[in-house]
């Protein structure tokens, strides 16, 4: 007879908090991830000359791979209002300001890209990377990625990353304007005798 | 069918925080009560829950292509001027929807009577889905139950599956999440759509409603200014298409779960409509917009507000005169009328049934108990089995 209830949950999936702590687990988790090491090679470049030097036979990959990383960098890179907002994260001289039909904003120079798969010209990958030479900030000397990922000291050049590391990151924009939604139930809400029910704007 | 006492789990409470069902009691009043649950037979659940819902459910698509053609009816169904071809492009592209609860009054024998259908932003779905299945696998477990014990119930199931077809449809692997601020009940409802997703291996950011912006792109963005792509929203669509970024709906170039066809069903405005398709269909209740009351020959009738949730509004007259009225927020863009059929009495309690449907396949039961026979948002949720 088929049942009518569903097969089976992943209660792992479900569960929200532990009681008792699961000391055991976290280090069982630890354990795991250290021994299943997709991790793969990878190198951050300045730009296409310091990679071409590197790699001379590579140079057309060096090169493709820039140009598409910049387009990435302004995709995905972090934007601001100001420039003086983009500099205290990023540094005097530090950010670029883009003009675009519907308005302009201030994002950081792309301080350089990753590259991995140099070798193989239909499977290299590139990320955009970001570092900041502010004060003020926490990247300051690091290499960022477009999503605030901090690889590791600017002076380094080889990391050993996981494959998701160049999955494309979400496209960032400036934001003009926040709260256009919402309003209706700010105004049903304060719509008097209702307080002390459990709420909610479903049904 | 019939309501049946039962001990509730000593470790429940424990349980419910484990698994960050935070909103089981609220203000000192349960929610989930877990002291009775309600049995029905395989045969009740098939031939008067399961068939006539999925039956309705297509009787609703119908209503939706009929009004999407017909501006007068558009009108009627109070949908902005501006959102009429859009509503219709989405149903015309037959952008997939993902899940719907309808209401019936059903009290074990005879055609169960909807009461309406909350296809946009339906509550109750994790208590529903994962709560009441978990409680069932405990008691049987624990002997509590027989092993032959049954429960309406593959909402999890399907909701996994349908998440995954709708990513796939729109060639993408991130979803966002969203409600509203200070409200635990949705939270809870869009954390578990997040977890079903994530179960999919679909990305599910979560952001509120209020928090929404929109970009310089002319696209939606996060908190973290990164484009919204396909955003599942807990908020109605009446809301959304009279706020101030409705202008950005369409022109955003977002991917709406629902979709904006969904605004026409998730409307009071259905119930009439349906009546006039379907007159004497056995499972619905006749159903009349406001300038047709005289069509009405029901003494005692029901007034609900054309946008309006959880009980809100809704009146009942019984010869002219208002017999029981629930307040609330809600009746500017005016009401409907509906033949007034009671709620079911099991006990002291008056009994409501949610059917369930992800996409067009029914998906299961939720059983609510209130104390007035309008339920409302402190109704309580007792869970079910079959049982024969």
């Amino acid at each position: 007879m088929t049942r009518k209830r569903s097969e089976q949950i992943n209660l792992n999936r479900m569960r929200k908090h532990f009681s008792p702590k699961p000391l055991a687990i976290g280090i069982a988790s630890v354990f795991l991830a250290a021994c299943a090491d997709n991790r793969q090679e990878a190198t951050i470049y300045t730009n296409a000359q310091d990679c071409v030097n590197d790699n001379p036979e590579q140079a057309q990959i060096c090169e493709s791979a820039y140009r598409e990383a910049l387009a990435e960098a302004e995709r995905t890179g972090p934007k601001y209002n100001s420039q003086q907002d983009c500099e205290s994260e990023f540094g005097p001289n530090q950010c670029q300001h883009v003009q675009r039909n519907s308005g302009s904003f201030f994002m950081p120079f792309m301080a350089g890209y990753m590259i991995s798969n140099l070798l193989s010209p239909n499977r290299y990958q590139y990320q955009p990377m970001f570092t900041s030479y502010s004060p003020y900030s926490s990247y300051r000397y690091r290499w960022i990625g477009a999503g605030g990922y901090d690889y590791g000291d600017l002076r380094k050049r080889n990391y050993k990353v996981r494959p998701d590391a160049f999955k494309p990151k979400p496209a960032v924009t400036r934001t003009i304007k926040r709260g256009g939604f919402g309003s209706t139930v700010r105004a049903k809400s304060s719509w008097g005798s209702k307080s002390g029910t459990k709420g909610g704007w479903g049904g | 069918m019939f309501r049946m006492p039962v001990e509730p789990r000593k470790n429940w409470q424990q349980k419910a925080k484990d698994f960050g069902f935070t909103f089981h009691s609220m203000y000192g009043e349960p929610y989930w009560d877990e002291s009775a649950y309600y049995q029905f037979t395989l045969q009740q659940i098939e031939k008067d829950l399961e068939d006539p819902s999925e039956e309705i459910h297509q009787m609703c698509l119908q209503v939706v292509d009929k009004v999407v053609n017909d501006e007068e009816l558009l009108n009627a169904f109070k949908i902005p001027e501006p959102f009429w071809q859009p509503v219709k492009d989405s149903w015309k592209n037959h952008d997939p929807s993902l899940y719907s609860r309808l209401d019936f009054a059903y009290d074990g024998s005879g055609p169960a009577k909807l009461f309406e259908n909350n296809a946009d932003t339906p509550t109750s779905l994790y208590e529903s889905g994962f709560w009441q299945w978990l409680w069932l696998q405990d008691l049987v477990d624990n002997n509590q139950l027989s092993r032959h014990s049954d429960q309406f119930n593959s909402l999890q199931e399907k909701l996994i599956r349908r998440l995954d077809e709708i990513a796939k449809h729109y060639h993408t692997d991130q979803i966002h999440f969203a409600c509203c601020h200070d409200t635990i009940e949705d939270r809870g409802t869009v954390q578990y759509l997040q977890d079903c997703a994530a179960e999919s291996g679909i990305e599910a950011p979560f952001v509120f409603i209020e928090d929404i912006g929109i970009g310089e792109s002319g696209r939606f963005t996060n908190l973290k200014n990164q484009e919204i792509s396909t955003l599942f929203k807990l908020y109605p669509w009446e809301f959304m298409q009279r706020e101030e970024f409705a202008d950005f709906v369409v022109s955003s170039d977002t991917t709406w779960i629902e979709p904006l066809w969904k605004s026409i069903l998730s409307n009071k405005a259905l119930m009439p409509m349906l009546w006039k398709m379907f007159t004497g269909h056995p499972n619905l209740l006749p159903s009349f917009f406001e300038n047709e009351l005289h069509l009405c020959d029901h003494q005692k009738i029901v007034k609900k507000p054309i946008f309006s949730r959880e009980g809100a509004n809704v009146s009942i007259f019984d010869k002219g005169e208002t017999v029981l009225e629930a307040q609330g927020p809600y009746g500017e863009e005016g009401f409907i009328y509906q033949a007034f059929h009671p709620l079911p009495k099991f006990d002291d309690n008056y009994t409501l049934i949610g059917s369930w449907l992800v996409d067009d396949k029914a998906a299961g039961i939720s059983v609510r108990e209130d104390t007035s026979l309008i339920t409302q948002d402190m109704s309580r949720y007792l869970p079910h089995i079959i049982l024969g």
